[in-house]
């Protein structure tokens, strides 16, 4: 085994909540989403795995790591190494090792598995943002979100004690590419065969791997392909541990790949040193790890991420901001907002880094320009990179548009000014209503656009209030 | 040494359609409806006309590239036409293009014409359109309304004001064009709209409610200039004279560089300073002005601009009525864009054409007393990156 421990872990949800009972009620005609309870966490129109494994990995601060995986079953992309693109977006060199880890909901234990296994210094960036039909299940059990880990080598916040992974080819949901949606299996046997087939071999082989028993284990995160399973595997398993994934389920939904490391930000920021995580990634099996906490996590990204937010009312808002229906928005839709390329090979670097430019005389601007913008300059100059991501800002002009074409109206926007000089233009996110002039605003990575003839999506970042509202999550 | 035009070249005639959804009427009929005025007014055939420019800003919905289209439309002889686009300020640029030509001495006669077909694009408001394909990665896709209603909380900002008075303000101002525009007979909207409709009408863009924004329509404006001589030779009299049209356009200083504080237009400020330093006045001496009112907020922020109020008190002087019918410097006698709408192309020179209307004392129940000096203004764009076109139009 490696030296190589977990050093930094993050967690970030979007801002919407859908309460699961609004559903519940919406759908009593039909029988259907009987099982609708706690809230959801709804992305909003401009987010996808991509955009929120980039937020949740901006949560670890800065990070010096030679590999980057991104892990999801719900990448935007087939094809287009979105690891890469979590690199510009962090503003790291195109030199890193990147993967795109897919194909099951244990692509983040997966990764984790291999980078502790390894001395490299590996950030992992799981995002979320699966669809699925209204009145499945899946539709109000799945929640939207990411969580990012960094593992490198020496002390850090938590060290691999054993692990074990099984592989049973067991379909509770199976999505298939042709289908694009999930098909679900008998729960009464789902629940039977994960417990006895998937979870308690590969829990009891991890707990012998670490020289462990189930009584040692403090804190679980075990995703559950359906309820009640983690209490049928507890007492074979001898856990007596609160099973935290059924915690962020119930306030933020199932995240899929990204629920293990956000589980274990979750777990780390409320851990004790000494203690022992037991971490599980589920789908087609199992894989289980056994974490000692060597030290305690000091961010609270992933407790704040499930306090803060704000109430998703509506229920047919949440069907059209999950992709179920196809609302008319009319002829203002219909511009054609093709990207081309050579666009993307001249300019997406500096798009999905934010990286605009400082001028000979010092003042910094967005883009970047032959002749730079400050009043007295006489001719071209060359320009020092600078990356406005995670610069200050303030808000200097709004409005909420509900004219101009936009998937969640209103289309809230204004002038943005850094403290650092620039000025941009931008979009904002992340407000149900308008901030105010003055208002100090954060930088998100966000979708910039989506080509609706070719269903292309473009990213850039959108200016969000500094903080969000707290949630009360018993009343929604 | 540049020795400006002023006074060296006069309007010889002008005209302009009826501004509207005009289902029934193409791009070619709307011009030949607005330059069959210009030429019966100017007393001319068009073989006499030396070159033409045509204003059209949305080629996509409009006539289409190239000034080809206006010159088969008037079957012009065989000379220079040009066609020329500068967002909202088309219209005026055309006319500047015209007046340049003459007052170069490079023409005896040359025709101005601008159009917009707007009410083609099958949907409300203007056209969508691309920003570049650079821009479009990463500029807001705002509509017209929401660029301009920025405007209102960073002026309210500056000056300490309440957001509710603004509202108020800018509801007068609307209200007030509305008055003006049931006496215009070419307006599209012709119907007074009561303050409390106004200020309870739904939101386009927070703060503007929909009697905020201007009218989206047809129309086509059509001015023919010449020299002094040349008018006086055609028998022309009591000649209208161009003192000034200047334009000034953004370097991204505002929408880049830190300094801006979104309250309002440099370029107007600009472009109205050299405008009127050229026709040797102040803004004191202006009679009448036909402001770009988009929205009313850009006109609330204009009269600040031009000089007609102190800074931070164009509220107060929009209540006080300053810019009524009966005010000290009416704005918006027909309506302005209001009531005309805003076929983009054709706007800068539908307001030139009031402002000759008045000065000849042609417009009826419009008209104003005593009028020496008018002034059109454009502001093309947003208020972060715009193009801002003024004119002064006086008494030869």
């Amino acid at each position: 085994m490696s030296d190589s421990s977990i050093l930094a872990c993050a967690g970030y949800l979007p801002l919407l909540r859908f309460d699961r009972g609004i559903a519940r009620k919406d759908l009593r005609w039909s029988g259907l989403g009987a099982g609708g309870t706690g809230l959801r966490a709804v992305a909003g129109w401009d987010e996808d795995a991509l955009t929120m494994a980039v937020e949740a990995a901006r949560g670890l601060g800065a990070v010096a790591s030679s590999r980057i995986t991104f892990a999801t079953t719900s990448a935007p992309f087939i094809d287009r190494s979105q690891a890469g693109m979590v690199a510009e977006a962090l503003g790291l060199p195109p030199s890193l090792s990147t993967i795109d880890s897919a194909g099951s909901r244990r692509a983040g234990t997966a990764a984790l598995v291999r980078a502790l296994d390894s001395r490299a210094t590996e950030l992992i960036a799981a995002g979320e943002k699966r669809l699925a039909q209204p009145g499945s299940a899946h539709h109000l059990a799945w929640g939207d979100g990411a969580a990012a880990v960094l593992v490198g080598q020496g002390p850090g916040l938590a060290r691999l004690l054993g692990q074990a992974t099984v592989n049973v080819d067991l379909l509770d949901v199976v999505t298939t590419t042709a289908r694009g949606l999930p098909y679900a299996a008998e729960d009464r046997f789902v629940r039977d065969e994960a417990v006895e087939a998937v979870y308690v071999p590969a829990i009891r082989q991890a707990l012998s791997a670490a020289g462990l028993t189930g009584a040692a284990v403090t804190c679980a995160i075990l995703p559950e392909p359906v309820s009640g399973t983690y209490r049928a595997l507890a007492r074979p398993c001898g856990l007596a541990c609160p099973n935290l994934a059924e915690e962020i389920a119930a306030k933020a939904g199932d995240l899929g790949a990204a629920l293990p490391l956000f589980g274990l930000t979750l777990a780390l920021e409320r851990a004790s040193t000494g203690d022992v995580i037991l971490l599980a990634g589920f789908g087609n099996g199992a894989d289980v790890l056994l974490l000692e906490v060597t030290a305690p996590q000091i961010s609270r990204t992933a407790t704040d991420a499930l306090m803060q937010g704000a109430p998703l009312t509506s229920y047919s808002r949440f069907l059209s901001l999950t992709g179920a229906l196809a609302l008319d928005w009319g002829p203002r839709a219909e511009v054609n907002q093709k990207v081309s390329a050579s666009t993307l090979a001249r300019h997406g670097r500096a798009m999905h880094g934010f990286i605009g430019g400082r001028d000979a005389a010092g003042n910094v601007q967005f883009p970047q320009t032959p002749v730079p913008v400050r009043p007295d300059a006489t001719g071209p100059e060359p320009m020092q990179p600078v990356r406005l991501a995670d610069e200050p800002a303030h808000l200097l002009s709004v409005t909420a548009d509900r004219l101009n074409f936009t998937p969640d109206p209103p289309f809230v926007f204004g002038l943005v000014q850094f403290d650092n000089g620039a000025r941009v233009a931008m979009e904002l996110c992340d407000t149900e209503t308008a901030p105010a002039v003055g208002a100090a605003l954060r930088m998100r990575f966000r979708i910039k656009t989506i080509d609706r003839q070719r269903q292309f999506p473009t990213y850039f970042w959108k200016a969000a209030p500094v903080s969000r509202p707290p949630l009360n999550a018993e009343k929604p | 040494m540049a020795s400006g035009i002023k006074d060296k070249v006069v309007i010889l005639g002008m005209g302009c359609s009826r501004f509207g959804e005009r289902w029934d009427m193409a791009s070619d009929m709307l011009m030949v409806e607005a330059v069959e005025e210009a030429l019966a007014d100017a007393g001319i055939r068009r073989d006499q006309i030396g070159a033409a420019w045509l204003g059209s800003a949305l080629d996509d919905v409009n006539v289409g590239n190239s000034a080809i289209p206006l010159a088969t439309a008037l079957r012009l002889p065989p000379i220079p036409v040009t066609r020329v686009e500068n967002m909202c300020a088309t219209g005026t640029e055309a006319l500047r293009a015209a007046v340049y030509a003459v007052a170069a001495g490079a023409e005896d006669v040359a025709l101005a014409v601008g159009v917009e077909k707007l009410k083609d694009t099958g949907f409300g408001g203007l056209p969508i359109r691309t920003k570049g394909s650079v821009n479009d990665l990463w500029m807001p896709y705002g509509s017209a309304p929401g660029t301009f209603a920025q405007l209102a909380g960073a002026y309210a900002a500056r000056h300490g004001l309440n957001g509710a008075d603004l509202k108020r303000a800018m509801a007068h101002v609307s209200w007030k064009s509305h008055q003006n525009g049931a006496l215009a007979e070419k307006a599209h909207l012709r119907k007074p709209v009561d303050m409390d409709t106004i200020l309870k009408a739904p939101m386009v863009a927070d703060p503007l409610g929909l009697f905020d924004c201007c009218g989206v329509s047809d129309g086509a404006a059509a001015a023919i200039v010449c020299t002094p001589d040349m008018a006086r030779a055609l028998g022309a009299s009591d000649l209208v004279a161009v003192k000034s049209v200047q334009v000034c356009a953004s370097n991204g200083w505002e929408l880049q560089y830190g300094e801006w504080d979104g309250s309002y237009m440099r370029n107007t400020r600009i472009a109205a300073a050299r405008a009127y330093d050229e026709a040797g006045i102040t803004a004191a001496d202006i009679g009448l002005s036909e402001v770009h009112d988009c929205f009313s907020i850009t006109e609330l922020v204009t009269m600040e601009d031009l000089g007609f109020s102190n800074e931070g008190r164009a509220l107060f002087d929009v209540l006080d009525g300053r810019y009524d019918r009966a005010g000290a410097q009416p704005s918006q006698i027909d309506g302005g864009l209001k009531c005309f709408g805003h076929p983009v192309g054709a706007s800068g020179l539908r307001m030139a054409y009031e402002v000759y209307t008045q000065l000849k004392g042609r417009a009826g129940a419009r008209q104003l007393g005593n009028l020496e000096f008018g002034l059109t203004h454009n502001l093309g764009g947003q208020p972060s990156n715009s193009v801002a076109a003024v004119s002064i139009l006086g008494r030869l």
